[in-house]
């Protein structure tokens, strides 16, 4: 995948780079997925669920598959990923278009939304090529991608995502205490199945700070991971992955 | 002077209840063929739609991913993806946004 062959532009509030010379469908994939889900747009479905003072609402059938996503992300994170980011995740009921929550819990599904929207994006590419928004990509074929504070690897399937405090400071928060988490890493590099896989991977990791390495490794989630001080520590399932073999003499 | 009955009417009577007997049972078995009809029809009307494979048995929904996949990107949530080695210039890199 050459660089010449990559279009850039500004979608969800990110970077976009997307292989090919069109904008399209990309594009118009991300900004579908703005338009229900951004919380800077008081006309989007979730600015009008999280306005409504109703306990149960009428939703349509993407927002309805989305939370639940999340909330199988929550459950899956031990909701260290949680849609409410107060840890209120359980409280909220999701059946067929139907949404229950407590009057007044705000839902903040930026969690899983960027990641959604480059699978989507990726998966409805002509070919062979990759998505990616902020540094969250998937592929349809081998891509190979720069990482944090230098190096990079070949991206053969799915999605790599990045999180951690280096673009907007301590935006990733706790949500036991509420309060923005105090991690020894300052960014942290997954790769998943889906960009999804690999953006939730990459935020537990980073959210359960020592332990992070091993959570991803039992999973068999290659992680990478910049400390605060600059040193890169890589789990076994990384490093055995990205292991360049030496010829034999 | 007594009075004297046309020769025939009784008969005439008699005549008269009779074809209306008969327009009774006439009448009776037009709605019995109606009302036969209306449950033949309406048995015949549940059935197709219960049995028959052309016919929708659900109410119909809104268009959306189809569960398989709904599934599938449920199982991978914890699931890792395939990296290697870079082997020419990345065109692209991961980063925090």
């Amino acid at each position: 995948m050459s660089a010449d062959l990559v279009n850039r532009f500004c979608a969800m509030g990110c970077a976009v780079a997307t292989s090919g010379d069109f904008r399209t469908p990309a594009a118009g994939v991300l900004e579908s997925w703005e338009e229900a889900f951004s919380l800077f747009r008081a006309e989007s479905e979730l600015s009008r669920v999280n306005a409504s003072p109703s306990r149960v609402l009428h939703v349509s059938q993407l927002f309805s598959s989305t939370l639940e996503i999340a909330l199988d992300v929550a459950a899956e994170t031990d909701g260290l990923v949680d849609p409410t980011l107060c840890g209120r995740w359980t409280e909220i009921v999701v059946s067929a278009q139907l949404l229950s929550r407590p009057p007044g819990l705000a839902l903040d599904l930026n969690g899983v939304v960027k990641a959604l929207a480059v699978d989507e994006a990726a998966a409805a590419l002509d070919g062979p090529g990759f998505v990616s928004v902020g540094g969250d990509l998937a592929v349809r074929g081998p891509v190979d991608v720069a990482l944090p504070v230098g190096g990079a690897i070949r991206v053969v399937a799915g999605g790599l995502a990045t999180s951690g405090t280096a673009s907007r400071g301590a935006h990733l928060v706790n949500t036991a205490t509420g309060l923005p988490s105090e991690s020894p890493w300052e960014q942290v590099t997954a790769s998943g199945a889906t960009c999804l896989a690999a953006d939730v991977a990459a935020k537990t990791g980073f959210l359960l700070g020592t332990d992070g390495p091993g959570w991803l490794d039992e999973r068999g989630i290659p992680g990478r991971f910049v400390a605060l001080d600059g040193e890169v520590v890589e789990n076994p399932a990384w490093a055995f992955a990205t292991e360049v073999e030496q010829p034999c003499m | 002077m007594p009075v004297s009955l046309p020769t025939g009417t009784l008969v005439a009577m008699k005549g008269s209840s009779r074809i209306e007997l008969a327009r009774g049972r006439a009448r009776s078995a037009k709605t019995a063929i109606g009302v036969l009809t209306a449950v033949v029809f309406g048995v015949a009307f549940v059935g197709a739609k219960v049995h028959a494979p052309g016919h929708t048995k659900g109410k119909a929904k809104s268009l959306g991913a189809p569960s398989s996949f709904e599934r599938a990107v449920k199982r991978s949530i914890a699931q890792g993806g395939q990296i290697a080695p870079a082997v020419q210039p990345p065109p692209v890199s991961s980063s925090t946004s």
